[in-house]
């Protein structure tokens, strides 16, 4: 009888768990499900930014080279790679100002960008699930870093800030799916809309029905839209069957360092008055055309 | 012979250790392995799929059954791999929990779980749930069928370190269970 109630006692206690369980399994999903909403989200955001803060602040030398007494060619090694950092950034720009005095040549009155200041992170976590392919790079706002800034590396364009901590932030890599940049070839000047593929080269859509790409010819951010800056090397066009690719060229230079660079702010017109109707001044329209006539 | 017979007595210090201390290493070692995963990982150029360490725990601790302490520390990195892949929270807890309760439910059915075809399959079934669980919400939160290929290459790594190290996450009895007590 007492074996009896202790196997009852037993079963009991383990439905409780399996209903401990399945609560908490509901509970998850309905923590997703609440999740869709974007007013939910945006409360979870400050747990996400507070949480790459921790995971991506760090900025220190190694312990081990501390304990191993390297200190100093660590130092140099920094020195040395900030450096190539900084040349391949004149390098990018220099590409960028050719591409632009090209149309400055033949659009006459065209209206120049300013020169951009970027902040240098660290990359400190990168992910490649099956959700959106980010990066986490150690400065944020307090560093300087803006939303909705562009991140790029010695390659060319990396990605945008999707969020901003603190002492972090988080990059939206141009190789994800949902990534979408308007790009336009160097040389053809076709242009077209670039997302990620599943196979870590790009994808292009919304292509024009007669132009077409020069294969190898490189592909740069065309400005359309106002998120990203004109000139910004992306990629190399490559054909693939009736589709056009694109091999990232950030993906080839590497280095471990993101630049931020503030997104081009494009001013809101002022509105103006508006012109009075054609009956409220005595009809000018009807007396310009009669003048016409009469001269 | 006696010696024979005092080596076959000597037991191994992981042997002596109870199921709390067993749950406190294996949480240690998924977070040790899950924090080196989010650096940048390549080698020679090649970027190396790392293991989603969390379920290693999840089925482990799964085949002692159900227990309130496993379940926690799995929502715990369930949330923290939530953050790190950027994956709305609650997705890795689901995962993580559904491989808990069908490794808990396997080793329910059957009682011998050191078979070797149980032993084998179990595992390989229970990666298998935990990756297209994972997949299928990934797909239907993003809206567009996610890349499969490297849920496939972690599926693989996952699959083969657990393989070596399975014994980390044997709990030998449930967390709380005094030793001779059944699950």
């Amino acid at each position: 009888m007492a074996r009896l109630s202790r196997s009852g006692q037993k079963t009991g206690k383990r439905s409780a768990k399996r209903l401990i369980l399945f609560v908490l399994i509901f509970g998850a999903a309905a923590l997703v499900v609440s999740q869709s909403a974007p007013q939910i989200r945006r409360v979870f955001d400050p747990v996400r930014t507070t949480a790459g803060d921790r995971l991506g602040g760090g900025n220190d030398i190694s312990l081990w080279a501390r304990m191993s007494g390297q200190v100093a060619r660590e130092r140099r090694i920094r020195d040395l790679e900030a450096e190539v950092r900084e040349l391949s950034r004149y390098k990018a720009a220099a590409i960028s100002m050719a591409e632009r005095l090209e149309a400055y040549e033949n659009i006459l009155n065209l209206v120049g960008e300013p020169p951009v200041r970027g902040v240098t992170a660290r990359v400190t976590a990168e992910s490649d699930g099956p959700f959106s392919q980010t990066l986490l790079a150690n400065a944020g706002r307090s560093q300087g870093v803006e939303p909705g800034a562009i991140a790029v590396n010695e390659g060319g364009l990396v990605g945008r800030v999707i969020q901003l901590g603190e002492h972090s932030a988080r990059v939206l890599l141009v190789t994800d799916f949902n990534s979408r940049v308007p790009v336009m070839g160097e040389v053809s000047g076709v242009r077209a809309i670039l997302y990620g593929g599943r196979d870590g080269m790009g994808s292009l859509t919304d292509l024009p029905e007669r132009s077409e790409f020069i294969e190898g010819e490189r592909i740069l951010t065309s400005a359309e839209g106002g998120a990203f800056p004109r000139g910004l090397v992306v990629g190399e066009a490559l054909r693939s069957g009736d589709d056009w690719r694109v091999r990232f060229a950030m993906a080839e230079r590497d280095g471990g360092y993101v630049q931020m660079v503030p997104p081009p702010v494009i001013e809101i017109p002022e509105p103006i008055e508006e012109i009075p109707a054609a009956g409220e001044t005595g009809n000018p329209v009807q007396a310009s055309a009669a003048q016409g006539v009469r001269q | 012979m006696a010696s024979r017979k005092s080596g076959r007595q000597r037991k191994s210090l992981w042997s002596q250790t109870g199921p709390t201390l067993r749950l406190l290493f294996g949480a240690f070692a998924i977070a040790a392995i899950g924090l080196l995963g989010l650096t940048p990982k390549t080698l020679f150029g090649l970027s190396i799929a790392w293991p989603y360490a969390a379920l290693w725990g999840a089925i482990g601790w799964g085949r002692v059954g159900l227990s309130i302490r496993p379940m926690v520390i799995l929502i715990v990195f369930g949330l923290i791999q939530d953050i790190s892949f950027n994956a709305p929270l609650g997705c890795f807890v689901i995962v993580n929990l559904i491989v808990y309760g069908l490794s808990a439910a396997i080793a329910e059915t059957f009682d011998v779980m050191n078979e070797p075809l149980v032993a084998v399959v179990s595992p390989v079934l229970l990666f298998i749930a935990g990756f297209l669980v994972l997949w299928l919400l990934a797909s239907s939160l993003e809206d567009h069928a996610v890349r499969a290929t490297p849920l496939f290459a972690a599926f693989l790594t996952t699959g083969l370190i657990y393989a070596l190290g399975h014994k980390v996450f044997d709990l030998g009895r449930a967390p709380g269970q005094s030793a001779g007590q059944g699950a």
